[in-house]
């Protein structure tokens, strides 16, 4: 499976390829995360928010291709994105392991992926490299294999989307 | 003269550790404290009241790497109702991990912040295995160092501190599976049960 998630309405997304999901996450009813460890210590695996994220990370989990659209703020995902990506910790263990020589949590069935974070808005060299730094940490929390940050002018994000999809 | 707001920006607020490391900082300090919990409904409040005081120290928990969500729309509706004056602002940032160099990424986006927005930053204590230092025999060690990250607000000497447990990654891993093992315990959950490699309807 290949999944796109995007914090702003993306146009000509192939809807009839069935391999491909896509979610516009400014559309879908995200609750923030409250930390209270449920779905990891009371449902393990299911997050106790019934809300729109629950149809979102098992499809994270499934994906091994996944193209990320978000604006950057402070360095880092803006709201939307941050989000999603806060309640998606259901797709891993309270348990801890030892990755790249740091501790990590256990990941459940994570299949390991390929990412391509599209990061718009209006980005400084320093935030770009910050941001940079940040994909890198998670790319061992998310079961990265392999990723790619592309910083792309808000007014050419469709133009990205389409390169990027077309590559699959 | 140095007051502080002590701002708790974990998304739990009134039931997180960031709380108990806040209210080990006000115990310290030996300047004026007023503590506030982050809720999605007083940014703007906190954002006035932030013109009564000197400097501000944001407590927070990482989340995915980075700023919880609730503490990063705070931010952005700060930069919207900035205070009268311009602030210090410092940091207790705590992570599960037990290398608290894992919370490096939060703590420079927070100093972004501050270039962007003309804000003083301040100084540091970088918490790891944050989650249940205050639990163990090692409490006193993050008491310490609190202590310390509060002389050096008041005293304008910002340093960057931090702490962690002192155990190798191999004891660290062992005591935080004993430590969610009982967590489960608590709900009824057993260990086996939390290991599950199903998410939602993973036969799907």
């Amino acid at each position: 499976m290949k999944l796109i998630l995007t914090d702003t309405p993306l146009q000509d997304i192939d809807q009839k390829r069935e391999d491909i999901r896509y979610f516009d996450l400014s559309a879908c009813k995200i609750a923030h995360c409250v930390g209270c460890f449920g779905c990891w210590t009371k449902t393990p695996g299911k997050c106790v928010i019934r809300d729109d994220a629950v149809h979102i990370y098992p499809c994270i989990a499934q994906s091994d291709r996944v193209l990320y659209v978000s604006r950057i703020k402070y360095g880092g995902y803006d709201t939307i994105m941050k989000t999603m990506l806060e309640r998606a910790i259901p797709i891993q263990q309270a348990f801890i392991r030892i990755v790249d020589g740091e501790t990590h949590h256990v990941q459940r069935a994570v299949v390991p992926k390929q990412a391509t974070i599209l990061a718009y808005g209006e980005i400084s060299d320093e935030e770009q490299a910050l941001f940079r730094q940040l994909v890198d940490r998670n790319a061992r929390n998310m079961n990265f294999e392999r990723y790619e940050v592309r910083f792309v002018p808000q007014n050419l994000l469709q133009d990205a989307v389409r390169e990027e999809v077309r590559k699959w | 003269m140095v007051n502080i707001l002590v701002l708790n920006g974990s998304p739990r607020a009134p039931r997180s550790n960031s709380k108990r490391y806040a209210e080990l900082f006000c115990k310290d300090c030996t300047a004026q404290t007023q503590y506030c919990n982050l809720s999605p409904s007083n940014h703007v409040e906190i954002c006035e009241k932030l013109s009564d005081f000197s400097d501000v120290l944001l407590v927070f928990p990482l989340y995915a790497d980075a700023l919880p969500v609730s503490l990063l729309n705070f931010l952005k509706v700060l930069e919207q109702h900035p205070p009268k004056q311009k602030l210090v602002v410092s940091v207790l940032i705590n992570c599960g991990f037990i290398e608290h160099q894992q919370n490096d990424i939060a703590v420079r986006m927070i100093e972004l912040f501050c270039k962007q927005n003309g804000y003083r930053f301040g100084s540091v204590l970088k918490i790891g295995s944050g989650e249940a230092i205050l639990d163990t025999p090692f409490a006193g060690l993050a008491a310490r160092k609190i202590k310390r990250l509060a002389t050096s607000i008041v005293n304008a000497k910002y340093q960057t501190l931090h702490i962690t447990m002192p155990l190798t990654k191999g004891m660290f891993i062992r005591a935080s599976t004993t430590y969610w093992v009982n967590y489960g315990k608590k709900n009824g959950v057993t260990r086996e049960q939390m290991q599950t490699m199903q998410i939602e309807s993973a036969s799907r």
